[in-house]
């Protein structure tokens, strides 16, 4: 039996107060386990994103515990709660989101560089994973060089660079075409099969039904969906 | 980790060039202001205390209130205070002379008269003084052409090098005929250009022999004396000694002041470093008003990054990796504007100097800026301090944006 690496207890997310008051999590609790592959589906607006954003420990719940690995982050400082998501988490956005002014191979690189990895070290890495996503070409392209789909795999090389735990990705593909698509799926499956914790939202049907549990959110509200 | 901090501030610094030169020139000017100014003043201290600093086995003896140095602005020159119709007798030298420690005494005898060359009349300061003492006082780098007077010289005279070239209409040369009051004299020499600060300002006076002069003003009345002692460490005592001499003489408590070249010099110095502070203050305007700009540029660079710090810190950054990279930008921008303003103040000092010579501002004091390792020290350490303290707020402001808004899209 894996140990759970998420763990939430009754969490919820309300923006905003009063007539604009938004319930966009309603009190949930789930256990995900090492080595899952979860797809989240759930129509636009559902909730999704807010869901990711508390387990990647970007955003804090309302109400309600999270435990990551065992730690419960609600109790956690801001600086406690950076090394959690430098640790523990590799976030993928939908956006790509890496950092402009900086080619790719040094975007991968950042982030083991706030883990205080040493230069050398770094850069071996780096390349290493950029080699991993078929990018061994791009490495010195800056962000607007790069297609979306090269983006995004720039990115996947970002989130795995501090070997987290777990993977979350929100809407990897949604800016890609569906040739990238199913390359960067392939490639979180990969991660999956190495033993990784792999969570992706996802519209799209065929890529829900190769995970290994699909989660439905409606209006807020989480529901575990038979695969 | 530092190196990325560098390397992200390179890249975001470059990124957004136009604005950061303009950044970078802000504090350049502060710095180059900062630089050129303590140069200057280096320079000046320099320039008084070499010219000084050779005399200090010198006392000057005046009656009243003694020299005056209030008057040293840009090297003024030291000037004797207003006559006040007391004098120093012959009895008085004979007892300075008389002093354990003192080497040689030398009086001058000093009035104001009217000199006529080519039928334009200007007013002079004449001095008289005996030959023997003219040419210890005066060496051969203090004359420009012609000599000094010989014992048993008569009706020659030599003419200060402001007398020669500004006060006629035309130059006057060696062997040139000048009346003084009615009588007429041969120019036998010509001082040369002055160093300000110099202890016996020549530029403006016509030095006669002591014989001509009685002759000539019927005055005997001894306004200072200036006294050489063997030991430069006795200089103090012996000034205070002369003092209560002359005052017993006189029976009077402040007849007489016997003034020594450190205390002038200490004054002059002060009057320096008073200067240059004043200066520096208006440096530091100009360094504040940089590191507003700094601070304004910085705060520009934060909101327009909101999306960049979200994502690095989605990514593993803390708090303090955030402000670490603004402030080393900050430092970076400051440190390279700086040195842009050490450069510029090497050469705009020169630049000033070379001015001040060419205008005959400075009273011809020759000043050559001095660039030591501590000034040049201190605006490196002025532009990081700047740097810091100007993106501390900046980088206090990034570091607590969230990282929820790596996820926040317009
Ligand atoms: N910062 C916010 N302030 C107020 N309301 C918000 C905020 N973020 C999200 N919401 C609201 O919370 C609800 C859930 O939003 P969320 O982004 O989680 O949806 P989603 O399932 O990811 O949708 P999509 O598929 O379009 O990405 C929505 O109604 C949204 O308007
Ligand atoms: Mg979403």
């Amino acid at each position: 039996m894996n140990k759970d690496v998420i763990v939430t207890k009754n969490i919820s997310k309300t923006y905003g107060k009063g007539d604009v008051k938004v319930h966009a999590l309603r009190r949930t609790s789930i256990n995900i386990t090492l080595g899952d592959y979860i797809a989240i589906i759930g129509p636009s607006g559902s909730g999704k994103s807010t869901f990711m954003n508390l387990i990647g420990c970007l955003d804090k719940p309302s109400s309600g515990k999270l435990f990551i690995d065992g730690t419960d982050v609600s109790q956690l400082n801001e600086n406690q709660l950076a090394t959690i998501r430098r640790e523990k988490i590799g976030f993928i956005f939908q956006k790509y989101n890496l950092i402009p002014t900086l080619n790719a191979l040094e975007n991968v690189s950042l982030s083991m560089s706030f883990a205080g990895v040493k230069n050398k070290e770094r850069l071996k890495r780096a390349e290493k994973l950029l080699g991993m996503v078929d990018l061994s070409k791009r490495m010195l392209h800056k962000p607007s060089e790069l297609s979306g789909g090269e983006q995004q795999r720039v990115a996947i090389a970002r989130a795995l660079s501090n070997d987290p735990s777990i993977i979350l990705a929100d809407e990897p593909t949604g800016n890609v075409d569906t040739k990238s698509g199913s390359r960067i799926m392939g490639i979180l499956e990969d991660i999956n099969n190495k033993g990784e914790t792999v969570i992706t939202v996802t519209h799209d049907p065929n890529i829900a039904k190769r995970a290994k549990r699909i989660l439905k959110i409606q209006d807020g509200v989480v529901s575990e969906e038979n695969a | 980790m530092l190196k990325d901090n560098f390397n992200l501030a390179y890249k975001n610094i470059r990124e957004r060039m136009s604005r950061s030169i303009l950044t970078l020139l802000g504090i350049a000017i502060g710095i180059m202001a900062i630089t050129s100014l303590m140069a200057i003043g280096e320079g000046m201290q320099d320039a008084v205390t070499g010219e000084l600093s050779s005399l200090s086995d010198t006392i000057i003896v005046t009656t009243g209130e003694g020299i005056s140095t209030s008057s040293m602005g840009m090297g003024g020159g030291i000037s004797l205070s207003e006559d006040n119709g007391e004098y120093l007798t012959e009895r008085d030298i004979a007892d300075i002379q008389r002093i354990h420690g003192v080497k040689d005494v030398n009086t001058q005898l000093s009035s104001i008269g009217i000199a006529r060359y080519n039928g334009e009349d200007v007013s002079v300061y004449i001095i008289g003084m005996e030959t023997e003492p003219m040419e210890l006082k005066y060496g051969l780098e203090d004359i420009e052409s012609g000599s000094l007077l010989k014992e048993g010289d008569k009706n020659k005279i030599v003419i200060g090098y402001d007398v020669a070239h500004e006060y006629f209409d035309t130059d006057v040369y060696i062997g040139g005929r000048i009346k003084i009051n009615g009588k007429k004299f041969v120019v036998n020499g010509i001082f040369a250009k002055q160093g300000g600060g110099s202890i016996s300002p020549t530029s403006n006076v016509i030095l006669l022999t002591l014989g001509d002069f009685k002759k000539l003003t019927g005055e005997s009345n001894i306004r200072s004396a200036t006294v050489k002692v063997y030991d430069i460490d006795e200089v103090d005592s012996i000034a205070e000694k002369i003092e209560q001499e002359i005052n017993e003489n006189h029976g009077e408590d402040d007849y007489a002041t016997a003034t020594t070249m450190s205390s002038i010099l200490e004054s002059i110095q002060s009057v320096i470093g008073i200067m240059q502070m004043v200066l520096l203050a208006i440096a530091s305007i100009a360094l504040v008003v940089a590191s507003i700009g700094i601070m304004n540029t910085m705060l520009t660079s934060v909101m327009e990054r909101t999306h960049d710090i979200g994502i690095m810190k989605a990514i593993g950054a803390t708090n303090k990796d955030v402000m670490l990279i603004f402030i080393i930008e900050g430092i970076l921008v400051s440190v390279v504007g700086g040195t842009f303003g050490i450069l510029f103040g090497i050469f705009g000092s020169q630049a000033i100097s070379a001015l001040m010579a060419r205008s005959g501002m400075g009273g011809g004091i020759t000043l050559i800026p001095v660039i030591t390792m501590t000034s040049v020290g201190l605006a490196v350490g002025v532009s990081i301090l700047v740097g810091i303290l100007s993106s501390l707020y900046p980088a206090w402001k990034a570091a607590r944006m969230s990282p929820i808004e790596a996820v926040r899209y317009e």
